[in-house]
């Protein structure tokens, strides 16, 4: 780099190599990341929430006890509820066998987490169907990349 | 009973899909989007990959780059996907339903560009891929902000005078989306372009480029 260049041909010098696009993005993240911090002490919790979460730990279903009743009725707190007129909370599907499991064991919690339905289901509600879809189609798209880089060699 | 909030931004609603609470909504602004991911998806899927020729300087010799059935398939299959993401992306009326469409976006342009064997492109795509693994902190932060300080997703409650978005969480999904679709960094897809098989590889631009103009409208309506 020779000393008279200006100082644009030294920055598009600088942001035109690949090797510096991630420390590129990691210092505009710092930026806004630093200026949000600086304003978080504004933002204030909003208690009113529409998807609310209450931890049980006594549960044997805890820390994925949703709250309802198995093949009941349970009242849920929905956007616009004339959309989904059948919504119950995510526990109260619960099928007999995982009804049985959590009636009698302490592991019900840890098995749910130990499948991707249980993850998703941490995320998701029960209002939110389509984002259940997109999570899926993400998990299925990086197994489907990782399979093909796996196996391409043979 | 669904009436858009802000009709001065995305002009007047043209149809509505209920999703329970996430209604995806069809306005001009978002109409016109669908369709430009429309086209090119219907691009991708029916068209063939071009053929690179590589030159070599001071003699007659060149080139010619085949692009195998195989990789074909793959590259063809996720530039249909992330055609499948962006239109779901254009036309979701839910904030964190669109985190998720950007990060489905952000993993097909992975898998686009992961199946080559050119080391340029490979390092680009390296670089790529840690900047949209490190682009959904942000992203998916940017929408658990709105949620806490609002206590609602929904654009259409959300683009109502009543409520007030705060900047930061802006500000986090603009970051993330520009990380997951790397609109305004074209140095690493201009590495990216070197690769052959142009229909499949100009869907990352594409995507990218409608993801941008996407949450452009939904941080002004919010």
């Amino acid at each position: 780099m020779t000393p008279n260049q200006s100082i644009i041909t030294r920055i598009s010098a600088i942001i035109s190599r690949v090797e510096n696009l991630t420390a590129l993005y990691a210092l505009l993240a710092i930026v806004v990341v630093v200026l949000g911090l600086v304003t978080l002490p504004f933002i204030a919790y909003q208690d009113d929430q529409l998807y609310e979460k209450t931890l049980d730990p006594a549960s044997t279903l805890d820390p994925y006890d949703r709250g309802g009743v198995p093949f009941g009725t349970t009242p849920v707190k929905a956007q616009y509820p004339e959309n989904s007129p059948y919504a119950g909370y995510v526990t109260a599907y619960l099928t007999p066998f995982s009804q049985w499991l959590a009636d009698t064991t302490h592991h019900m919690g840890t098995t749910i987490v130990a499948h991707p339905g249980g993850i998703l289901d941490e995320i998701l509600y029960n209002t939110r169907g389509l984002d259940t879809v997109v999570e899926t189609s993400i998990l299925f798209v990086a197994f489907g990349i990782a399979s093909y880089l796996f196996r391409r060699d043979d | 009973m669904f009436d858009l909030p802000t009709t001065n931004i995305g002009g007047p609603e043209l149809f509505v899909l209920e999703f329970g609470d996430i209604v995806a909504y069809f306005s001009p602004y978002t109409a016109a989007l669908f369709v430009f991911a429309l086209i090119f998806t219907v691009l991708a899927i029916v068209s063939r990959p071009e053929r690179q020729v590589d030159f070599a300087f001071g003699g007659d010799a060149y080139y010619t780059k085949e692009v195998e059935a195989n990789l074909l398939r793959f590259q063809r299959f996720m530039a249909i996907a992330c055609g499948l993401a962006t239109l779901g992306a254009m036309v979701t009326g839910d904030v964190f339903n669109f985190t998720l469409f950007a990060s489905l976006v952000g993993i097909t342009n992975i898998g686009i560009v992961a199946a080559y064997r050119n080391r340029h492109v490979l390092n680009a795509a390296f670089q790529y891929g840690i900047v949209v693994m490190l682009a959904t902190v942000p992203l998916f932060g940017g929408a658990a902000i709105v949620l806490a300080s609002t206590g609602t997703l929904s654009m259409w409650e959300l683009f109502t005078g009543a409520v007030a978005v705060p900047l930061f969480a802006k500000a986090f999904l603009v970051l993330g989306v520009m990380g997951e679709g790397m609109a305004p960094f074209y140095i690493a897809k201009a590495e990216i372009t070197r690769a052959q098989g142009a229909p499949f590889v100009l869907m990352v631009h594409v995507s990218s480029l409608l993801l941008f103009l996407r949450v452009i409208e939904i941080v002004l309506s919010m």
